[in-house]
């Protein structure tokens, strides 16, 4: 068995984050919480991650988009692959109607709504780490 | 764990005890990280907040912002989101200046704003989250807001003696010179929009 | 002579046009330059607070910005727009992450926020920058015997900035006073006028502003003087509607301090705007004067 990957949870509301907290650690993840944006920025400038998964509404605002942008320019972080989880389209969909595509923010993410299955989840959290892995190996 | 204490004008809690009542009030804290004032939970019950509002004192509100704080820390979440008081909040921040405790009362009334917004969870009878729509919706098309726009639109899906009302006070102001005919634009409204869509990108390619 | 960079804010554009005229024409006597920002934006009021924070912020980050292009202290004469100026300059100097995501976004439109205008409200130009002493040695045409009710509102005074008195300010009264017009107790001059539910909250705003009318009233104010287009909107185009919902009879002018200072220093009240008032203002200004003429009285 290899090391369990370590996956950080970027998310506001406690209830959300026990449940997908429950599944990945079912799964044999080893999962960190982060409840709000600052303490999200300070663990992942502290510690080394597989794969994030964040929240957008939170805060004062859109404060996911500001981590996922700053992920993105960052050369130590922007590699992480980047699951972003959110119930933003029906609230943000006055602003900006139209279909719900989201921009790249890091070379790997991608945008999944709430709520999400355990099984969706999983291969999500998977097909991700996959895609950065195959990435780096390319790269090197 | 602190409990509503019923003041005369409020309804008494009639939702059930929550499952889990610590998780709302974490939430709320959670959401108001970046606020510069004590956590809701430091709150004392004084009642400062509710004597200095207003609004509150005026009658309008269904549950004061002490009821409020009381409900939060009870976990009584979804009678929280179904009041009145964060819409009804004046922004004019005697609360906050008065709170013994230094909570930011009024940024808990935002909070609870956006919250409600974002959940899709609110009063659904209440003009206030139409109201905001229809003013961001205006920024960010012009750049600048525009009051008669703002009036009529919202007052159109609500009801037509404020409508008439607010008519009259309308045409009186343009004979006098002081409402436009056409709203105001901002001169490099493409470089602004690309500005907030680099803060609200979803929705829209890139 | 001291030049800012002004900030007018939408209601100035045309609801409180002569909020505008008169700031500028007594800023002028006062040799105080105000320089429009071109190409300013809505700083948001509060209706953008409610939604998302971070886009209010970036908002009011594009007016600063344009700002400090220039090199300029920001004055606001509304007092939402000062506060959400003023708030967005603070909460960005204290969060570094913060403004650099809000300086990529300013980055579409070329512009950067550096923090560094300090932003005022114009009253606190008048009274402090100026100064009363200098602002007194221009009138020459002092309102005595005019009994002005100084509303100061909410958002000059509130959120607190710093340690100043939230409690028992003075400087409205001061200002009045040194217009040779005569402050009068004033019991409901920081209580809010309801000026951000008239909209969402009819009955409750009619009601504040009820009691602020009444409490002008009781003490026999000839006319309320406000800082706030918002403000002196609300106390005065509503006016008809307090009376007709609750069977009164109020009929008080609702003036701008720019225009009680104007007056006061001797310039022609339709330069001040004054004109397009629903209650008239002239009547109470010439009430006092019949009363109590000045030696340099007209």
């Amino acid at each position: 068995m290899s090391e369990p990957k370590r996956l950080l949870i970027i998310d506001d509301d406690p209830d959300f984050v026990a449940g997908l907290k429950a599944i990945l650690v079912k799964a044999k993840y080893d999962v960190d919480v982060a409840y709000n944006p600052k303490s999200g920025l300070q663990a992942l400038r502290t510690k080394a991650y597989d794969l994030l998964l964040l929240d957008v509404m939170m805060g004062r605002g859109a404060e996911g988009i500001m981590i996922a942008r700053k992920l993105g320019k960052d050369p130590t972080l922007r590699d992480l692959p980047v699951l972003i989880i959110t119930g933003i389209r029906e609230q943000m969909a006055f602003l900006f109607p139209g279909q719900a595509v989201h921009p790249h923010f890091v070379p790997v993410d991608e945008l999944v709504e709430k709520p999400v299955e355990p099984k969706l989840l999983l291969e999500k959290v998977q097909a991700l780490m996959k895609t950065a892995e195959t990435r780096k190996a390319k790269s090197q | 764990m602190n409990t509503a204490s019923p003041e005369p004008a409020a309804a008494p809690p009639i939702a059930a005890p929550p499952d889990n009542p610590l998780s709302f009030v974490e939430e709320i804290r959670h959401l108001l990280y970046a606020s510069k004032g004590n956590p809701i939970n430091t709150c004392i019950q004084c009642g400062t907040c509710s004597a200095t509002c207003p609004v509150a004192s005026g009658g309008f509100m269904d549950n004061s912002p002490r009821r409020i704080i009381a409900l939060i820390r009870a976990g009584f979440k979804d009678q929280v989101l179904k009041a009145n008081t964060f819409w009804y909040c004046a922004s004019c921040y005697q609360c906050t200046v008065r709170c013994p405790r230094n909570i930011d009362i009024a940024e808990l009334m935002y909070g609870l704003k956006r919250y409600t917004v974002w959940k899709a969870a609110g009063n659904k009878d209440l003009i206030g989250p139409t109201f905001t729509e229809t003013f961001v919706k205006m920024i960010l098309r012009t750049g600048r807001s525009y009051e008669p726009v703002l009036a009529t639109s919202y007052l159109f899906t609500y009801g037509l003696p404020e409508m008439i009302q607010e008519a009259q006070t309308a045409t009186v102001l343009m004979l006098k010179g002081r409402l436009p005919l056409l709203p105001a634009r901002i001169k490099r409204l493409e470089n602004f929009k690309r500005v907030i869509k680099h803060i609200i990108p979803l929705g829209d390619k890139e | 002579m001291k030049t800012y960079a002004y900030f007018p804010g939408c209601s100035l554009e045309k609801m409180a046009r002569s909020y505008h005229t008169s700031a500028l024409e007594t800023c002028r006597v006062l040799g105080v330059e105000l320089r429009e920002l071109e190409d300013w934006n809505c700083c948001g009021a509060t209706a953008y607070f409610h939604v998302d924070e971070l886009l209010a912020y970036t908002l009011c980050a594009r007016n600063l910005a344009m700002a400090e292009q220039q090199k300029l202290p920001v004055v606001a004469p509304c007092s939402g727009c000062y506060k959400n100026l003023y708030f967005t300059r603070d909460h960005l100097n204290h969060d570094a992450d913060l403004a650099e995501h809000i300086n990529e976004a300013l980055a579409e439109d070329n512009l950067k926020f550096r923090g560094d205008s300090p932003v005022h409200h114009l009253i606190e130009v008048f009274v402090k920058d100026v100064g009363l002493p200098a602002l007194k040695a221009k009138v020459t045409h002092p309102l005595k015997g005019l009994r002005v009710a100084p509303y100061y509102g909410c958002q000059i005074l509130r959120p607190r900035k710093d340690k100043e008195d939230v409690e028992q300010p003075r400087f409205f009264e001061d200002l009045v006073a040194a217009c040779g017009a005569e402050p009068v107790h004033y019991p409901l001059r920081l209580t809010c006028c309801g000026g951000a539910l008239i909209i969402t909250n009819r009955e409750a705003a009619l009601s504040l502003v009820r009691n602020l009318l009444q409490s002008a009233v009781q003490a026999k104010a000839a006319v309320i003087v406000t800082a706030c287009p918002l403000c002196q909107v609300n106390l005065e185009c509503y006016q008809k509607q307090v009376n007709k919902e609750f069977g009164t009879e109020f009929h008080v002018p609702v003036m701008y301090f720019t225009q009680l200072v104007g007056l006061a220093m001797g310039i022609p009240p339709k330069r001040l705007g004054i004109g397009s008032e629903l209650v008239a203002v002239m009547p109470a200004i010439k009430e006092a004067r019949e009363t109590e003429p000045s030696p340099a009285g007209t």
